[in-house]
């Protein structure tokens, strides 16, 4: 009698195991105060960017020729830029732009990269060896200059910008990708689907890509914070958003020049890249350290 | 007089995901001067564990030696720190261990290695330590050391490797040598080699060893006392002879019915163990071995866990049943029991005469290229010109050292690889060159079973979806219901609980897992599966419950199986004929009673003689015949016949040219001249 309580118990120890699986994943993951930190910033620029209307106290581009080049204050907790804009309001706003561009940019780069690395990985051979050599010539060049060149190209503005950064960013993913699928084909459980007669391509779906997925989600989330930086660095330029629309990097380049007697113009918009860049790295890091099989149980 | 090493009430814990498992509970065990003791217990049981607590090799965290004392010639091993610690580890106690391709830095020397030893404990002179270093590595068995002590661990085989990790651990005389499943990783011949050698050097240099190992032959072989692991307690210890004469833990008992053995009678029924080794987190104070045990009684489950106690002489258990007697008759009429069966094996060969699978000459050469334009300087003659048939419903068994060419067989006749030449006829069609379209439908009746169940299911999908996969590839059921119908069969099939359908493979043992991958194998209904290794990965108490499980799908479903595998005993125990290969070409081919009973080629005679049996008894009375060296590279494979390096009776002629195939009774073939001669006088 005592036996079966003893055995039924086991059932239940591991039917536990599963959540406990999610509930490492989670302590893990959350075991720094500073990935805490992050995600709260995170959060707080998802909320600054859908409820932009709601939360920004002046209308951004509305000019007030009364309050140019006002110092911080109560009103104006960052101060109004050289036509009287409230610099908060616009930070607000150009929380819109850094999300949109890192969120396309990123879809962009990680579907393209991933399917290309797929097909590569898995076909090897000519296939392989022309799309590794189009990536490798992609990387040789620094994805801000390759940015560069393809806004001169096609102009500037919201779209290209996004596809081009997108673009850009490819060959890290279809290399990575690429590097995964060559490993993970070699398992036994790949081969034993091949000699169940299972086609290539469901081969390569249903059993390959998800088991290649979690290293890449990484660099998903740490390449958020690349995407909104190099959009913030076009920006700067006068490359990437066209002004009057708020963001961040152009804001920084309109301050830029009153450096010396309004700092804050110039500060507060790169603070807000700062942050949301540093919160996407600590996000990612810890995201590795969750997904790593080898750290499991270390914390 | 005290013992040379003493643990007493060793307890060493790990801390994993904030729950305490007690790997090692309680453990108190001695090792005189010069004796070989036996630890011997499955994977988890907490062997190693108890072996590197004592000299504080125990990652921490997560693990922490929570109590208990390790006399060491009267020094508590367990206060020391730091240089002393040091000094006492690779000076006074040696560890061998298991893996010899990652105990060896592989980018220094060999002789820097030991070198760097002896200089450290012995405190010589770089000249002196040299001239130790190569004597030592004379003393291990490895030719030419004097020029071999400049090579790179690379060079080495894995059998010298691992003679080198034991010069090394010799280096600075040590008086105990752990060997940490240190033979685990060899081929057979090369194992009882190393094995004997390391014997030797317990006798001549009053070094005591500790195996550390959980294959029972070795240890009726070569310990002089035995301890037996379970759930990190020991449960059982003795003299070799008294633990096989007369096992009195219920989990030995078991133990030994479970495994095959090489003197077994044909047809003997394994009895395995039911049920899987407990989980040590959070262990709780009763005996550890009650859900699997066949003798619990109604008190145990409320008695706190059993402590060892004398059963007689040196002999301990911990059990808290007498079940001595009851016991050992059982074990006998089990034995009785099969033997009574032995006498329908020749109506249990129900194989009738017709081929299922033809292999004919076939041929798998690697080409190997050289320069920048690849050109094909050589080929590596992996398989060469092999030839064997499988009848439909019977067993084949196809043995051999590792590098003989197994593996090239297996992945050229399910064309993972694609055969240079030769024809693989599989129920009348030729496959061997058949284009991979036509081939994929009939895939369905081949199926393969992997050797490691954990890393041939796919970790992501469930198991009840990955039994699934086949039928869903061949389009084998209409509806859902039907599919659902099918796959709830499989688990039927294979002893799988239908509660499990949507786990993932993690969550499994290794012989569940195992079970899954033989649903997965079933599913869509083949006639012929080839078996790679597929128990070899397994406890030796789980072995047993697959071994049977195979043979029962064979007498209910008809199936044919190529059994693949390097372990002898398993092989005698499941085939029907068998098949030895050496360096890519067949050596002999017989069925399973005139292979065993009456090997013909010198190689097989070699690899039967050792194996160990698991009976020190038997062990005595056997005559250890050693193959000498190890298995030459494909690559310069000797003219004539490839064995003629390592044959005790090989001559001149054996040079000329490359011995024949050739039956010489009926189904019993052999390629060795010499045999033919024999047979002929």
């Amino acid at each position: 009698m005592t036996i079966e309580i003893i055995a039924s118990e086991k059932v239940v120890e591991q039917e536990v195991k599963k959540t406990r699986n999610t509930q490492r994943f989670l302590r893990v993951f959350l075991a720094r105060k500073t990935v805490v930190a992050s995600l709260a910033i995170i959060f707080i620029m998802i909320i600054c960017a859908i409820f932009a209307p709601l939360l920004a106290p002046y209308d951004p581009y509305k000019q007030d020729y009364a309050q140019i080049l006002a110092d911080p204050s109560l009103a104006h907790p960052f101060g109004t830029d050289m036509v009287g804009r409230d610099v908060l309001s616009r930070i607000i706003y150009g929380s819109q732009a850094a999300l949109l561009v890192g969120i396309v940019s990123v879809a962009i780069a990680s579907v393209i990269g991933i399917i290309l690395g797929l097909v590569s990985g898995y076909a090897g051979g000519l296939v392989d060896a022309l799309i590794m050599r189009a990536m490798d010539a992609l990387m040789a060049i620094p994805p801000i200059i390759l940015a560069l060149v393809f806004v001169a190209a096609f102009g500037g503005g919201l779209t290209n910008v996004m596809i081009t950064l997108g673009l850009s960013l490819v060959p890290t993913y279809a290399r990575l990708m690429r590097g995964q699928v060559l490993a993970i084909r070699q398992a036994d459980y790949v081969v034993a689907q091949e000699l169940m007669g299972s086609t290539n391509i469901r081969n390569m779906i249903k059993h390959v890509l998800p088991n290649c997925i979690s290293p890449l989600i990484v660099l998903i989330t740490l390449n958020f914070g690349v995407a909104i930086l190099a959009e913030a660095g076009l920006s700067f330029l006068g490359l990437g958003i066209v002004p009057p629309k708020a963001a961040w990097g152009s804001m920084i380049n309109d301050g830029y020049k009153y450096l010396l007697s309004n700092p804050i113009l110039s500060f507060a918009p790169g603070m807000a890249v700062v942050l949301v860049v540093v919160a996407f790295n600590i996000v990612g890091d810890a995201l590795r350290d969750a997904l790593d099989p080898r750290l499991k149980g270390s914390l | 007089m005290g013992h040379l090493l003493e643990v007493k009430n060793l307890q060493t814990q790990f801390t994993v995901d904030r729950n305490v498992v007690k790997a090692v509970d309680g453990v108190s065990y001695y090792v005189d001067e010069g004796e070989v003791v036996a630890v011997v217990g499955e994977s988890g049981s907490g062997k190693s564990v108890t072996q590197y607590s004592g000299i504080q090799l125990i990652p921490s965290p997560p693990g922490k030696i929570t109590g208990g004392e390790v006399l060491f010639n009267g020094k508590n091993l367990l206060q020391l720190s730091g240089e002393e610690l040091r000094q006492v580890r690779g000076g006074e106690i040696g560890v061998v261990f298991q893996e010899p391709m990652t105990s060896l830095n592989p980018v220094l020397t060999i002789g820097y290695q030991i070198i760097e030893t002896i200089i450290l404990h012995l405190k010589m002179n770089k000249k002196d330590a040299r001239k130790h270093a190569i004597e030592l590595l004379k003393s291990v068995g490895i030719p030419d050391a004097e020029e071999r002590i400049d090579y790179y661990p690379h060079q080495f085989s894995g059998g010298m490797r691992q003679r080198v990790c034991i010069a090394m651990a010799m280096a600075c005389k040590p008086k105990i040598l752990i060997a940490d499943e240190a033979t685990t990783a060899l081929d057979v011949t090369t194992q009882a080699q190393i094995l004997e050698m390391l014997k030797n050097i317990a006798k001549e240099t009053k070094t005591s060893i500790v195996l550390v190992t959980h294959n029972l032959g070795i240890v009726a072989r070569y310990a002089d006392r035995i301890y037996v692991m379970y759930a990190g307690e020991i449960v059982e210890s003795g003299t070799t002879k008294e633990i096989f004469s007369s096992p009195k833990h219920p989990y030995t008992i078991s133990l030994l019915n479970a495994i095959p053995r090489l003197d077994d009678p044909r047809g003997r029924q394994l009895i395995p163990i039911d049920g899987i080794p407990p989980s040590l987190i959070n262990k709780q104070d009763i005996c550890a071995f009650l859900p699997r045990c066949q003798h619990r009684t109604a008190a145990c489950s409320f008695k706190p866990a059993p402590k060892l106690e004398s059963v007689g002489g040196s002999h301990y258990a911990a059990c808290h049943e007498e079940i001595t007697s009851e016991a050992i008759q059982e074990t006998a009429a089990a034995r009785a029991a099969s033997k009574d069966s032995s006498a329908d094996v020749v109506n249990d060969q129900q194989s009738s005469n017709e081929n299922l699978l033809e292999v004919k000459n076939l041929k798998m050469y690697f080409p190997v290229t050289k320069g920048v334009l690849k050109r094909k300087v050589a080929d590596v003659k992996a398989v060469d010109d092999v030839s064997f048939t499988i009848k439909k419903g019977e067993t084949l068994g196809l043995v051999g050292e590792s590098g003989c060419g197994k593996t090239t067989i297996i992945r050229s006749i399910l064309r993972m690889y694609e055969p240079t030449s030769g024809e693989v006829i599989f129920d009348g069609q030729n496959i061997a060159k058949m284009p991979k379209s036509k081939l994929r439908p009939l895939r369905k009746n081949i199926s393969l079973v992997f050797q490691d169940p954990f890393s041939s299911l796919d970790p992501r999908q469930s198991a009840g979806s990955i039994i699934g996969e086949p039928l869903i590839i061949h389009q084998l059921t209409k509806t859902k219901q039907e599919y659902e119908k099918r796959v709830d069969k499989l688990f039927e099939l294979v002893g799988l609980n239908l509660a499990w359908k949507n786990r993932v493979p993690h969550e499994f043992s290794g012989g569940q897992r195992q079970r899954i991958g033989i649903a997965r194998a079933l599913a869509s209904n083949p006639s012929f599966i080839v078996c790679d290794e597929a128990i070899s990965a397994l406890d030796v108490s789980i072995q047993a419950q697959i071994i049977n499980l195979l043979e029962d799908l064979q007498k209910k479903l008809g199936l044919t199986y190529l059994f693949v595998a390097h372990d002898l005993s398993v092989v005698r125990h499941i085939s029907d004929r068998i098949v030895v290969m050496y360096l890519g070409k067949i050596v002999e081919v017989a069925d399973w009673k005139s292979l065993y009973e009456n090997p013909l080629h010198p190689y097989t005679k070699g690899l039967l003689a050792a194996v160990p049996i698991p009976d020190p008894f038997v062990e005595e009375t056997r005559e250890h015949v050693m193959l000498e060296g190890e298995i030459p590279s494909v690559m310069n494979r000797p003219k004539g016949c490839a064995f003629i390096n390592r044959c005790p009776i090989a001559t001149k002629e054996c040079s000329e040219a490359e011995p024949p195939l050739i039956e010489t009774e009926n189904g019993h073939s052999v390629a060795c001249i010499k045999v033919g001669k024999e047979v002929g006088v």
